[in-house]
């Protein structure tokens, strides 16, 4: 994963059962739906919301988020 | 390749046994040590097999089509599975698709208003004494008003529903025999509360949970009135015993580790993640059942269908193959995969209602009492299992450090 790229954000909606971490923890790039899972609202971030997104992939307890280098974009 | 019943540790000279009342309070280091000498196997010789990995429990929280969550009924009382708790997917779902909206975090968050107002009016009561049971005086009563408010129950009944949901969890009796007769008659009696009480809100349905209960569509039809029993009857244990003992756990962490309160009082803005690393430390609910419905092998042992598991969310919580130094408490830890909640499809339905009310709870009380340790000489008892600490005694006051 590089440092300043952009990424995209992938999110598994099958994995997904609403814990709820990603958009507590990036409440930018992560929304809820009507049932508190996780949708995604950027799909294609940079610098302060690329650090949002990593923090959300590395906290989510069902290993649902998956983040893409994005450099192409 | 073993059999897990041959997979009991010889030496039983440091105990692995977390069902010890001594363990309750520490039981860490007894995780410890099951993970390292009995990953899955029988921790007590003929008790349930134990599941103690992270991964291994993870795995089986996601699986419930091989670690059912399906129960058979009885155990705690009741004469039907609990819905959603003990309801596999696919049926389990069209219930979480009605229940997880209700408690979905945009929902809760609009509740935050009411639940602060319960919180700090339990706080004047005792902010200004010297000190207070803080079992009793908070950590009981506050969810369980919550709970009753959210349902639209009377909230006059709220010392019968903390007597029947202690005859569920902790009956007080002199033989195993004597607790299911206590159960089973407690359970009697839930069931009939609320279908005389439901039998009221069918005439004249109000804005609350239990109306709506019984008004909407789930799976494309009403439920039948067994079914919102069932709901009911999850909902009473879940919702009264389970907060408390969080809360609990909490407040007697922070009444022992004066370094950590103060840096709560320092910087608000912990709060959260201090909520998340104390919910993996001390993982109040230790663990969950599943049955398995068919052979599996895990961790080199054959587990046959029909088995019984016990997968210990506590020792998951604080194996270091999964949390870096997860020995230690860090209030700033990132990444926290802690699964206090539960994983997979039967996630605590509750936990944004709960991570909403731990953190209101704890404002309210520092806001008024920001400094407090053990009563000197005395110490905190906790129950195991559901980890509550029914006796935590606090002295108020500068100094408490």
């Amino acid at each position: 994963m590089s440092g300043g790229g952009k990424l995209k954000v992938e999110h598994d909606s099958n994995a997904c059962v609403g814990h709820g971490r990603c958009y507590v923890l990036a409440p930018d790039v992560f929304d809820e739906d009507e049932r508190g899972h996780g949708v995604v609202k950027q799909a294609s971030v940079h610098a302060e919301l690329a650090k949002q997104a990593r923090l959300a992939a590395e906290n989510c307890p069902e290993d649902a988020i998956t983040l893409r280098s994005d450099d192409d974009a | 390749m073993s059999s897990h019943t041959d997979n009991t540790p010889e030496s039983d000279s440091e105990s692995i046994n977390f069902f010890d009342p001594a363990a309750a309070a520490h039981p860490q280091p007894v995780f410890e040590r099951l993970r390292k000498q009995c990953p899955v196997g029988n921790a007590v010789p003929g008790g349930a097999v134990c599941i103690s990995r992270y991964d291994d429990v993870l795995f089986a929280l996601r699986h419930p089509e091989i670690f059912s969550a399906v129960m058979p009924a009885g155990l705690i009382g009741n004469v039907r599975p609990l819905i959603p708790l003990h309801v596999d997917p696919p049926e389990q779902v069209k219930y979480r698709k009605f229940l997880d909206p209700l408690f979905s975090n945009k929902n809760v968050l609009k509740m935050e208003k009411d639940v602060r107002e319960i919180a700090s009016n339990l706080v004047s009561r005792f902010a200004d004494e010297d000190g207070c049971e803080f079992n009793s005086a908070f950590a009981i009563p506050y969810p369980s008003t919550v709970f009753l408010r959210l349902m639209g129950l009377p909230e006059d009944d709220l010392e019968y529903f903390l007597g029947l949901k202690n005859a569920i969890i902790r009956p007080e009796a002199d033989s195993p025999q004597q607790e299911v007769k206590i159960r089973n008659e407690t359970g009697q009696e839930i069931y009939a509360y609320f279908d005389k009480f439901l039998d009221k809100l069918e005439k004249s349905p109000r804005d609350d949970l239990l109306s709506l209960f019984i008004t909407a569509e789930v799976g494309g039809e009403r439920m039948s009135r067994e079914e919102v029993l069932d709901i009911c009857y999850l909902f009473l244990l879940g919702g009264l015993d389970t907060v408390t003992s969080t809360l609990g756990c909490m407040v007697s962490y922070l009444a022992q580790h004066a370094d950590r309160r103060q840096s709560l009082l320092d910087d608000p803005a912990l709060l959260e993640s201090a909520i998340e690393e104390m919910l993996r430390w001390e993982t109040p609910v230790v663990q969950v059942v599943r049955t398995l419905t068919q052979d599996h092998t895990m961790g080199g042992v054959e587990l046959k269908k029909g088995d019984a598991v016990t997968l210990v969310l506590g020792s998951a919580n604080t194996d270091d193959e999964q949390f870096a130094n997860a020995q230690e408490v860090n209030f700033e830890r990132t990444p926290n995969k802690h699964i206090a909640f539960g994983g997979g499809p039967h996630r605590c339905l509750g936990s944004h209602l709960s991570r909403m009310e731990l953190r209101v709870a704890l404002e309210e009380f520092h806001k008024r009492v920001p400094e407090y340790a053990i009563k000197q000489g005395e110490t905190p008892v906790y129950s195991h299992a559901i980890r509550e600490v029914t006796y935590l005694p606090l002295q108020f006051g500068e100094g408490q450090k």
